[in-house]
């Protein structure tokens, strides 16, 4: 029995040959946990990190790359344990909860150290008055319209306030043959959808799910919004399969031209263009009430930066963070992404090439960045837990008005 | 092959007798010599399992360990909290109907298949054929399995095109999403993700079953069904109460294939336990939480365990 | 492999079932040729049905592999596509790193199901054939550690990996994935085993050979179906699994094929054709497998050397 324990035992160790660590003498290697990487066009990141290997010597990058979907396991695992990667990216999402854990690091100490000068970030997610991330790139959610089915339902122009929206969305569902006018993705195990395709109304109309940073979901914007939404769902102009659709499901219905109508991020234009050369759209801001006439908010998703609790090298590390919301680098970065850089000052390569995004550049501009959960503590588990008590509104079993006061009593545990 | 070297015939008629103890250094190393064919299994399950269940089970009675630096003790408060939570009831259920039916479903599927498969009446290049066919379920990982229904059960997918085409349905089915076909629609996912593993185990345990039990029905002039319910079954119960065991136990761990593609949802139609603790731990970050959920299935689990090894025991 | 039977020995019955071969010598009557045919039809007519069962989404899966991302969700669906392309699997089979995965699923997985094997045989020949105090009390934590959801046990086991220095490390994965595949393989030998007499053992040692041999030399050789359907489980737990092969590993060139797979599934869409040619090409080999070993389940092989 010894023996075969043995030879067990030297048979694994035989396997695991290649796992030494790339230390060499004298140079200090930074671990790079994103998913960014998969994202990008193959390589550009490695060769981002070239530049900055080169600009820096005696750091070292090493980019580990991981699926988005399961980014945060790994990041909590790796924090529980301690073997965190000292530069990691963050959803906004996130952050109150890592901070919380203590897994990231306070980024206000490190550019003091640093004597850096943050006027030219455009924004950073603080928790208690430190900033725990800092938004690389953005990713805002217009709305995105099929030129084809608008024109032949008879609307001539992307609808811009709620009225018009609901009478393009019937007249595109009337059309038949298994169109709908608009896709509402609401799957709980992605919850996303909720920040991006319900709260989304909400600040377009320049409203807010929160009073004081307390959750407010009973006031008359969000209610007037839900039960928006829940109008054209009863209507029937929201596309089949609602409850378990994700963000890239979405995107495919979109794409085969069966929902004329999604709010969704400029990321997806390229994908569409990609997928189906021959469909034709525009983009336009997310319509509002039909009496506002303020500042809109557009909502946002980032690809966030930060620097973990147990990192050795932390001034290394916010080198690199340096490096990437350098204006230059962020420019790169932001155009690879066919994102909206975090620095104030660059200006990515599709806006002046492109004349979509010059467009969505112009509605981000014109209105807000808005992403009210960035920072909120579980915040994921808010939407899920908004969008449960959404679908049971939807679904028949309680009203509008009984959804979000039951989502508000949820959220007020929560905070 | 080791049967290469198979021992000359023996006799096997002469009961064996039982070898008188000489000694005690022998009666000793009969003792242990179970312990010494178990050891190696017991060194890596100890360091590798119950040192983290243990671990487990002391978050369980901490005040929220990991994301508080300094956990107290709080006794079993998170039991309390745990079990009396009316979603943990929800999944409760839903885990009892998923596992049940799934269960039921591998075993009937998987003992049907294999008896086909076994079959004599077809021809052995035509078995060959289908049971290539019939283990293709096995060979996906999880995620690929959510992804490849999701895309066939799309309102828009080919699964709702041909039942319209066949005339079954005349408007577009929402299986996942719609809260009153979704459980069942994990639970057929499941089911046909699932049945290989009894069909290929039952496959290899008719092989076992010697000709002559049937031989001596047929002489009795036992028909197909009887042959069935009392030679086939008997002797394939030992596989098949192991299997059930497994498959009940892996059936309540699903986790991947239900959050995949419902996440739980539509609303909490397909809440369960795998899903209740993952958010707890992972969308709450209440891992103390998630812990004491993970023991209160650990517990039911022993239970199952006690039965099982009791029936062994009687067998015995 | 032809197995000299020496003792006119019965056999096993290659058919098992209820539908056995029920045709003696002399009572080849004409109904009892066309009930056979019949009875044959309803077999083959069942076997078509259980295959459409299995099989149609995997065909499904393969003629959409070879589908753009767009036509994937077409509707009405189309069977073949226009633009028929085998531009996923030469993206796949080109990139170093994807083959790398590939590569690192199989050694992990061959490694697993050898260990788990060698040890699972003698864990159950140990529960099978003796009594011993702790035999209950060990057989209910074997059976009920794999109880524990996996999820929960992820942070304790990560923080393990770590300290005993195999985070990122092939034996890392193998031994995580042998604590997932005994409990099983060990319960499922400990079956095949109870369903051979304890006669055969009994009358080996009777010879003067020790236990070994008789687990050796007759149980062994005399569950090899059991063992190759166990084998291949026990491989396709370990090719499969997911949660842990993200967690505990790190670069690239650690991961698997599941990891591989769910990169494809990015942040904003997914590629579809990638993904699903990703898992046609590693289900290829292990149905090569299957059909190696495949000749261990239509008997024959076990049947005959020691037999009662």
């Amino acid at each position: 029995m010894v023996l075969v324990g043995a030879s067990a035992l030297a048979l694994t160790a035989a396997c695991g040959g290649d796992t030494d660590e790339s230390a060499a003498g004298g140079t200090v290697t930074l671990e790079f946990a994103q998913w960014w990487e998969p994202e990008l066009p193959e390589g550009s990141l490695r060769a981002l990190m070239d530049e900055f290997e080169e600009q820096n010597p005696g750091i070292t990058v090493e980019l580990l790359s991981g699926p988005y979907a399961s980014t945060k396991e790994q990041v909590v695992a790796g924090a529980a344990a301690g073997t965190m990667s000292d530069v990691v990216g963050l959803d906004g999402a996130w952050v109150n909860d890592f901070s919380r854990q203590g897994s990231i690091t306070s980024l206000t100490d490190l550019m003091a150290e640093a004597g850096y000068d943050d006027g030219e970030l455009a924004s950073q997610i603080q928790i208690d008055g430190a900033t725990y991330m800092i938004p690389v790139v953005n990713f805002v959610y217009p709305l995105i319209t099929n030129d084809a089915l608008l024109t032949e339902a008879g609307v001539d122009a992307p609808p811009a306030n709620r009225t018009e929206f609901a009478d393009a969305a019937q007249a595109i569902t009337d059309l038949g043959d298994d169109v709908s006018g608009w896709a509402l993705p609401l799957s709980l195990e992605a919850p996303n959808g909720v920040q991006n395709d319900v709260m989304s109304w909400v600040w377009a109309s320049g409203g807010s799910m929160l009073a004081d940073g307390q959750p407010d979901l009973t006031n008359a914007q969000v209610t007037g919004a839900a039960e928006y939404i829940q109008q054209l769902w009863d209507a029937g102009v929201v596309a089949p399969g609602a409850f378990t659709m994700k963000e890239q499901d979405k995107v495919e219905e979109f794409t085969n031209g069966r929902v004329g109508m999604m709010i969704s991020s400029l990321a997806h234009v390229n994908t569409i263009r990609e997928s189906n050369p021959d469909l034709e759209f525009s983009i336009a801001a997310i319509p509002a009430e039909d009496s506002y006439d303020g500042e809109r908010g557009i909502p946002y998703a980032s690809w966030g930066i930060g620097v973990a609790e147990n990192s050795e090298h932390k001034a290394e590390a916010w080198k690199l963070v340096e490096f990437l919301m350098s204006e230059e680098v962020n420019s790169e970065l932001s155009s690879l992404a066919n994102a909206f850089p975090g620095n104030t000052s660059s200006v990515p390569d599709f806006v002046a090439d492109d004349e979509m995004f010059a467009t969505a550049f112009e509605i981000y501009q014109s209105g807000y960045p808005a992403n009210e959960f960035t920072g909120l503590p579980v915040a994921e588990e808010l939407m899920r837990m908004f969008g449960e008590e959404f679908q049971r509104a939807l679904d028949g079993d309680q009203s509008v008005a009984e959804a979000l006061d039951a989502a508000q009593q949820r959220w007020l545990s929560e905070f | 092959m080791s049967r290469l070297n198979a021992p000359p015939p023996v006799t096997v008629e002469a009961p064996a007798p039982t070898v008188p103890p000489r000694g005690r250094r022998r009666r000793l190393r009969r003792h242990l010599t179970p312990y010494l064919y178990l050891a190696p299994t017991l060194a890596l399950m100890v360091l590798l399992m119950v040192v983290p269940i243990i671990m487990v089970v002391g978050y369980s009675v901490m005040d929220n360990v990991i994301t508080n630096q300094n956990p107290q003790p709080v006794g079993l408060e998170n039991y309390v909290e745990v079990v009396t939570d009316p979603v943990f009831h929800t999944a409760v259920r839903n885990t009892i109907y998923f596992t049940v039916v799934s269960v039921a479903a591998h075993l009937v599927l998987g003992l049907a298949f294999a008896l086909m498969l076994n079959s004599g009446l077809v021809s052995g290049r035509i078995r060959a054929v289908f049971r290539m066919i019939y283990v293709l379920p096995w060979l996906f990982t999880v995620a690929i399995i959510a992804v490849l229904w999701r895309l066939l059960l799309n309102p828009n997918g080919v699964i709702n095109y041909l039942l319209d085409v066949a005339g079954f349905i005349d408007s577009k089915v929402e299986w996942l999403a719609n809260p009153d076909t979704a459980l069942h629609a994990i639970t057929f996912i499941n089911i046909w993700a699932g049945y290989p593993f009894f069909m290929v185990s039952l496959l290899a345990g008719l092989q076992g079953i010697p000709k002559n039990l049937y031989e001596a029905a047929r002489v009795d002039g036992a028909g197909a069904a009887h042959q069935f319910w009392h030679v086939t079954i008997p002797q394939l119960k030992p596989i098949i109460i192991s299997m059930v065991l497994l498959d009940f136990i892996w059936t309540t761990q699903q986790f991947a294939l239900i959050w995949m593609t419902t996440g739980g949802g539509p609303i909490n139609v397909t809440e369960m336990l795998s899903t209740f603790t993952y958010k707890l731990a992972f969308s709450r970050y209440e891992f103390s939480l998630a812990s004491a959920s993970a023991v209160v299935v650990l517990a039911l689990s022993m239970i199952l365990a006690f039965f099982y090894v009791r029936h062994q025991k009687a067998r015995d | 492999m032809n197995q000299s039977n020496t003792r006119g020995s019965v056999g096993r019955d290659v058919t098992g079932g209820s539908v056995g071969r029920d045709v003696t010598a002399g009572s080849v009557g004409r109904d009892v040729i066309t009930r056979r045919g019949l009875k044959r039809a309803g077999v083959i007519l069942g076997l078509m049905f259980g295959a459409a069962f299995a099989g149609f989404p995997v065909v499904w899966m393969a003629l959409s592999s070879v589908k753009s991302n767009t036509e994937i969700f077409e509707f009405p669906p189309r069977i073949i596509t226009e633009n028929f392309s085998f531009d996923a699997y030469a993206t796949i089979l080109t990139d170093p790193v994807k083959l790398r995965f590939f590569f690192n699923s199989y050694v992990v997985g061959l490694s697993v199901t050898v260990l788990t094997l060698i040890l699972a045989v003698f864990a159950a020949y140990a529960f099978s054939r003796y009594d011993f105090p702790l035999k209950r009390l060990l057989n209910v934590v074997v059976i009920s550690v794999q109880a524990l959801p996996p999820i929960t046990l992820l942070i304790p086991y990560f923080g393990l990996m770590v300290t005993l220095g195999l985070y990122n490390t092939y034996p890392g994965l193998i031994f995580t994935y042998m604590v997932f595949t005994l409990p099983y393989a060990i319960i499922m030998m400990t079956g095949y085993f109870n369903t051979l007499p304890r006669e055969l053992d009994e009358a080996v040692k009777v010879d003067g050979a020790g236990p070994f041999s008789a687990l050796w030399r007759i149980l062994v050789p005399l569950s090899v179906p059991g063992l190759v359907s166990v084998g291949l489980y026990t491989f396709m737990i370990a090719w499969n699994e997911f949660l842990f092969a993200l967690t505990l590993t790190r670069t690239q060139d650690m991961r698997t094929v599941p990891i591989g797979i769910q990169l494809l599934m990015g942040q904003h869409s997914y590629e579809w054709n990638e993904m699903l040619a990703m898992s046609v090409l590693g289900c290829i080999p292990i149905l090569a497998l299957f059909l190696f070993f495949q000749r261990y389940f239509i008997g024959g092989m076990t049947a005959g050397a020691v037999k009662i």
